[in-house]
């Protein structure tokens, strides 16, 4: 009874969830409709090459996927299939849209979760470190080695790696191997190219945020107050200093995840041939798929509200003064 | 004793295993062929558009025929060559008789009669290429004929003579008639037809059976043993042929270095680096493609671009040296027409050769654009390139982003431009822009919907005096390539008319091109007539380069390098 402010909280925000994605869906829809361009553009070079007749084609093909009809019938038809839980016909890869984005999240889903665990674990130790020896030889290095993991652009980060792991040491395989079991080594081992290629920026700037947030902490009068308990120096750090400056750092761990979730990830997708949602969201723009454009911005639409929701939650628990009204 | 006897039976058993592998007929192990050009749409290839559906497809089921790297036809399906009537009307096919679907039911004439009339020849499944198998009977369009005439032969009967039609039918593939009937009208039904959409039917036809298509990832097809060429043979080598798409033209090179790949094409700077790999062979083919730079002479381009000596001018300050050596690295040689020296129907004769010495002349461009009026002569008697007024010419020249070389070609066409006193803008765009406003026309303040070509009063959104671009060429019917060079041609978005050359491409689509000599002359004089008239500045024809590890055994380099792929084999280990 003592929380029910939360669960009428969280039923708010999932209406909100549910109106908000409804608007960023319609949008979509239009922008990839009434964009100028045709599924049948990229077919030019092989209508040229056949001598056909490229007004024909466009218009057998944008028939047959009923592109042909006013944008407003196809908006009606899509949400009507929509609302009956028809994802629709992918045409650009020949296969229900609902079955390609079930065979194809789980490479982005254990790419973003790795790559998170790794970059927020090693970056929070190391954080907590150079916060703790603040100006010693050690938070210099660790301080610019974070500015370089910050300033790397992924695609090179990654291709230097597979130069480097793969092709002159021979220790990885060059491209991400989709025949692997799940959960097995071999697909571990698969993945470490790619997750310190993802998770090397995220990691530099958990390195910068947790040690200004522990620095910020550190000069606080709690602090004193526990050391001066006499409290051990690594209780004082660990539950007091650190679980305070855990809160802007939720916020900044949820925010990337939202934000890598297809965006980020999509260049390392590329760079290791890694055919998650970032790199089928791709390639359907440009092939104008707009049930799978659609589609997987309406995924990654909830995805972002929930982790928002998620960390509204979370810190409910992080700091119990904290309530919605 | 007796462990010393059973490694050496052992040892025998593997002696005598390896000697058999001598022509990789029992090595089965997987070819991985690395490529970039993006993945299909569709295993159901009757729907497809896109030229990786039906390399894809293909790997399953032959066509009726292909060629080999000279051009000579290679029988698949066909029993024998096509028969053509003397008066080349009808068209007599015999298809083998051993070839079956997956239910052990035979594939008949009928098959392929059905395939034409009820599925490509239908209204509700909107066939892309239909123009194929049409042909124009008194100001109508018409389907030719297909008949069939006992279960394996068929004729197809056309109204009009068309001396290339012969290689339509050559490509044709069949559709099962016992499945395919089932969804006959439902286009919806047949768009999703588990059978068309995972290849189940295709029995013997093809030397591979699909397996697996991971989208975006990777297409995977198993060796046929039932396979109607490889049956005496024991081909294909390969246990399975996998294409692994890959986004990036760094990680497929990569993963060739790396040995995780048995195929990969090779970009031109990185050719020299991979010749000197023990572990890899590079091959360089030509292409049927070129880059040509077109020249608007619709009415938003600029008005001297509509005169011949202009085009030939501007044709003659382009150095194709530069862009066949300097940026293409060698991997290009200069073009003059749109058929390359690899076709047969290639003549060298009379053919201008615009862009490279003596042909290329910055000075005698000068004076030519003078002569007609755009320039000034400065004090030193120096030409200055000017408009018709005196004033500095401006030109406007697109190019589609994302492709490094034609980005080097526009600038390096500036720079030449610019040593006759003209400025290049250069407009780089995305490649639905440039073909929504740059290349598609419609007539101004009309309703007519945008079109590549839209008659001799239509302008595109946006002006613009040069585009560079890629065409291609069919190389054994090159009388395709009217879609970009005829007044009517439904490419020619740059409003050439010449009606010289529109007669020339109906004499070479006519019957006077059955005698081949004739059709030889007719090309002949198409290649001399657009080379004199510049209606674009043909650049260079491409080729490419293909890197394969080295015991990668039974490759025939050439334009056609596939065309015996299910006998290649991996060299057995010594």
């Amino acid at each position: 009874m003592g929380r029910s402010w939360l669960r009428d909280y969280i039923i708010k925000r999932l209406i909100y969830s549910v109106i908000i994605a409804w608007c960023i869906l319609t949008i979509t829809f239009i922008l990839v409709r009434v964009g100028p361009s045709s599924p049948a553009d990229k077919y030019l070079a092989n209508i040229a090459a056949r001598g056909g007749d490229p007004a024909q084609v466009t218009a057998a093909v944008e028939a047959r996927y009923g592109l042909d009809k006013p944008i407003y019938a196809q908006y009606f038809s899509y949400m009507g299939n929509l609302f009956r839980g028809n994802w629709g016909w992918s045409f650009s890869t020949s296969m229900p849209v609902i079955e390609l984005i079930k065979t194809h999240w789980i490479y982005s889903f254990q790419l973003i979760l790795l790559s998170s665990l790794f970059a927020a674990f090693i970056g929070m130790l190391i954080g907590i470190y150079s916060a703790v020896k603040q100006y010693t030889k050690t938070d210099y290095a660790f301080t610019f080695l974070s500015f370089i993991g910050i300033s790397i652009p992924n695609f090179w980060l990654g291709i230097m790696l597979i130069l480097v792991f793969s092709v002159k040491l021979g220790l990885f395989k060059t491209y991400y191997d989709t025949t692997l079991p799940l959960f097995s080594l071999d697909n571990l081992k698969a993945l470490v190219l790619p997750v310190i290629t993802l998770g090397t920026g995220m990691l530099a700037g958990y390195v910068r945020y947790t040690r200004s947030a522990m620095l910020d902490n550190l000069r606080k009068a709690f602090v004193t107050t526990a050391r001066a308990k006499g409290l051990p120096e690594r209780t004082v750090i660990g539950k007091h200093v650190f679980r305070n400056a855990l809160l802007p750092l939720v916020t900044i761990i949820m925010f990337d995840l939202g934000s890598i979730v297809f965006g980020g990830a999509y260049l390392t997708e590329i760079i290791f041939g890694i055919p998650g949602l970032g790199q089928i969201s791709f390639n359907a723009i440009f092939a104008n798929d707009y049930p799978v454009v659609v589609a997987v911005t309406l995924i990654g639409t909830f995805m972002v509200l929930l982790v928002n929701l998620a960390t509204d939650i979370s810190y409910t628990y992080l700091d119990p003064r904290i309530r919605y009204g | 004793m007796r462990k010393f006897g059973i490694f050496l039976a052992l040892t025998l058993v593997l002696i005598t295993l390896t000697a058999g592998c001598a022509k990789g007929t029992t090595v089965r192990s997987d070819f991985i062929d690395g490529q970039s050009g993006g993945d299909a749409e569709t295993l159901n290839w009757i729907l497809a558009a896109d030229a990786s559906s039906f390399s894809y497809a293909g790997h399953t089921v032959d066509s009726l025929a292909t060629y080999d790297n000279q051009f000579n036809i290679q029988l698949r399906c066909l029993a024998k060559d096509i028969e053509v009537s003397p008066d080349a009307l009808v068209y007599t096919v015999t298809i083998r008789d051993d070839l079956k679907w997956s239910n052990g039911s035979s594939v008949t004439a009928e098959d392929y009669v059905y395939t034409l009339k009820n599925l490509m020849f239908s209204d509700w499944l909107n066939y892309p290429y239909k123009s194929d198998w049409q042909e124009e009977v008194d100001g109508k369009t018409v389907f030719v004929t297909p008949q069939a005439v006992n279960d394996t032969t068929f004729t197809i009967i056309r109204q009009t003579v068309y001396p290339e039609f012969v290689y339509n039918i050559y490509n044709l593939i069949p559709y099962p008639k016992y499945i395919a009937v089932n969804y006959e009208g439902n286009v919806e039904a047949f768009t999703q037809a588990p059978e068309f959409n995972n290849l189940t039917y295709t029995g013997n036809l093809g030397p591979y059976r699909f397996r697996e298509w991971s989208r975006n990832d990777r297409f995977v097809v198993e060796r046929n043993p039932d396979y109607y060429l490889g049956k005496d043979v024991g081909a294909p080598y390969f246990g399975q042929y996998i294409v692994k798409l890959f986004s990036t033209s760094a990680t497929r090179q990569a993963a060739l270095e790396a040995g995780d790949i048995s195929e990969s094409g090779i970009e031109p700077a990185e050719v020299n680096r991979l010749r000197s790999m023990p572990n890899i062979k590079v091959y360089t083919i030509p292409t049927t493609g070129y880059t040509l730079l077109a020249y608007n002479q619709r009415a938003n381009g600029w008005e001297g671009l509509k005169d011949k000596t202009v085009r030939q001018a501007l044709s003659m300050a382009i150095s194709k040296q530069t862009i066949s050596q300097a940026i293409l690295l060698g991997f290009a040689e200069p073009a003059y027409s749109f058929i390359p020296a690899t076709s047969q129907w290639h003549m060298d004769e009379g053919v201008a050769k615009y862009g490279v010495v003596p042909l290329y002349d910055k000075q005698k461009a000068a004076e030519l654009l003078y002569r007609e009026g755009y320039g000034i002569k400065e004090d030193n008697g120096a030409i200055k390139v000017t408009d018709k007024g005196g004033n500095p010419l401006h030109l406007i020249l697109a190019v589609n982003t994302g492709s490094k070389p034609a980005e080097d070609m526009a600038f390096s066409i500036r720079k030449d431009l610019l040593a006759l006193g003209i400025e290049t803008e250069i407009k780089l765009v995305p490649w639905a822009t440039l073909l929504r406003q740059y290349v598609m026309n419609s007539v101004p303040d009309s309703k007519q919907e945008a079109a590549y070509n839209n008659g001799p009063d239509a302008i595109s959104q946006e002006p613009w005096d040069l585009i560079l671009m890629g065409f291609s060429t069919n190389l054994l019917a090159p009388s395709g390539s009217r879609v970009f060079f005829t007044t009517q041609g439904g490419l020619n978005f740059f409003g050439y008319s010449n009606t010289e050359v529109d007669e020339l491409f109906n004499r070479a689509r006519s019957k006077e091109a059955l005698d081949k000599n004739a059709r030889q002359q007719i090309y002949a004089e198409l290649s001399r007539v657009l080379s004199e008239e510049q209606p674009v500045d043909f650049l260079v024809f491409h080729r490419v380069n293909v890197g394969f590890q080295k015991n990668v055994m039974g490759i025939e380099p050439g334009i056609n390098m596939g065309y015996n792929y299910y006998l290649w084999y991996f060299e057995p280990v010594k």
